[in-house]
């Protein structure tokens, strides 16, 4: 029993001692695993991860703190390549780190001055404007990294949180329940009711004034069932415009034809005759 | 010389651990995923069980059996697999970061691989020699390793394949573990 004690004890010293001397010799290098992971990371700093900054955010990843879905800004293609490297499932990407809502940044149009000092500071490409110009941030591109306010030199520049409705698609549209309601405020007199029912036959078209419609938009708004009555009105004046440059260029080409046709005729009864036969009669006359 | 070539064939294809005997199975389905991370798996196994192996049959062999303490005997050698884990995974640590995020909890499990133990028990009652020992646990080292490898290989494959709903994900690779231990059963024959 003694012998036993001493024996386990005896090697599970040497076993110690010799761990705390490989301890000692080798230091471990988890930096390497985290500069790979913050090469992956999309560098913005926008802190959307929930940690102060990316690199912060690749530690938190070498250490398994955090899961490898929480990047907006690199989106899926950071996620694939983190999972990857580390060999772990891709997930899909939670936006929900920080405060836990959303945001995108929107510009305030009346101090906007129009610098474009924001247009290269965005890494997703998400502001247009041009110089001397309202610049506008595309809602659904901003990934909220807050990176374009900072050169914004009016401050004009807000993060606020997703409107959702700014980013969804307007509801799907419902069949014509033939009320009217699109009647009465049309400023032309026109009915769009008849006009979206006659939307195939281009004639009954003109004949129900569509090249009247002023594109207002009045009769969306009041639709009842969501019909997107002006968008079919501006495909029918185009298509109705097609037609008539259709016609047009027919009409001309005919013409064209006719004029051509006319031409020869003319060359044919007025021959003029060869000038080297001629140039060689009167040579002979001379002669 | 030929001795240990027959030591080596037998526990690589013949007695294979994984597929015949079916020892060390955890690893072989976790540490799996990826090419690269099973031939890091592979490596630390071999350097695992081959020092194990090795120490495990001194100490049995110069401390235990002298010393009539022959229960002790599995108690030992955990310590002993343990403090070689231990070892490895702190090696690994300083020369491949990458490799020990990639296998994370897999290193520490060698611990519990039950090939690693089985290997120094079985050596107790087959070695004869010292170089047997050590040659027994290094060719199921590189029999692990094999396989290990081998079905990284197949499952790389799968994601290439179309698998029925149904037998997506573990199910599939146990249908093609099964598949390859049958090919393994075919050098039963050769002792």
């Amino acid at each position: 029993m003694l012998t036993g004690t001493l024996v386990l004890s005896l090697v599970g010293l040497i076993c110690t001692g010799l761990l705390l001397i490989a301890t000692r010799r080798f230091h471990p290098n988890d930096q390497e695993v985290v500069t790979l992971i913050l090469k992956e990371l999309p560098q913005t700093q926008c802190a959307q991860c929930g940690y102060p900054g990316c690199r912060p955010y690749a530690q938190a990843i070498a250490s398994e703190d955090a899961p490898i879905n929480r990047c907006p800004p690199g989106g899926d293609s950071t996620i694939r390549a983190l999972a990857n490297l580390l060999g772990r499932p891709a997930l899909p990407l939670d936006a929900s780190g920080g405060d836990g809502i959303a945001k995108v940044a929107r510009i305030r149009e009346s101090e906007c001055i129009g610098c474009t000092l924001c247009l290269p500071a965005c890494p997703v490409d998400a502001i247009i404007g041009a110089p001397q110009m309202l610049h506008a941030i595309i809602g659904e591109a901003c990934t909220g990294c807050e990176l374009c306010i900072a050169p914004c030199p009016v401050d004009c520049i807000d993060m606020l949180p997703l409107d959702q409705s700014e980013v969804t698609p307007a509801p799907a549209a419902l069949p014509c329940i033939h009320c009217g309601d699109c009647i009465p405020v049309c400023p032309r007199q026109l009915t769009p009711v008849q006009l979206y029912q006659q939307d195939q036959s281009l004639d009954v078209l003109v004949s129900l004034r569509l090249t009247d419609c002023i594109e207002c938009g009045l009769c969306d708004r009041v639709c009842p069932s969501n019909i997107p009555l002006t968008k079919t009105f501006i495909l029918a004046k185009q298509r109705l415009a097609d037609r008539q440059t259709a016609a047009l260029d027919a009409e001309q080409t005919e013409q064209r034809a006719d004029q051509h046709e006319a031409r020869l005729q003319v060359q044919s009864v007025t021959s003029i005759p060869d000038s080297s036969d001629d140039l060689l009669a009167r040579l002979k006359g001379e002669a | 010389m030929p001795e240990a070539l027959v030591i080596l064939l037998t526990t690589i294809f013949v007695n294979n651990f994984v597929t015949v005997q079916f020892l060390g199975l955890c690893p072989f389905m976790g540490a799996s995923q990826k090419f690269d991370s099973a031939i890091g798996m592979a490596a630390a196994t071999t350097f695992v069980l081959t020092l194990a192996s090795a120490v495990s049959y001194l100490v049995q062999n110069y401390v235990l059996a002298p010393f009539d303490l022959e229960y002790l005997r599995i108690i030992v050698f955990i310590v002993i697999i343990a403090s070689l884990v231990q070892f490895a995974e702190i090696v690994i640590r300083a020369t491949q970061p990458l490799l020990h995020s990639i296998l994370g909890v897999f290193i520490p499990l060698i611990t519990t691989n039950c090939a690693v133990l089985g290997v120094a028990l079985m050596n107790v009652h087959q070695a004869v020699s010292f170089v047997s020992a050590v040659l027994y646990g290094f060719g199921a080292a590189l029999g692990f390793s094999l396989l290990l490898i081998m079905f990284a290989a197949i499952r790389e494959q799968q994601p290439d394949d179309n698998i029925p709903m149904a037998f997506r994900g573990t199910a599939i690779n146990m249908i093609s573990a099964g598949l390859l231990s049958l090919a393994f059963m075919g050098f039963t024959g050769m002792d």
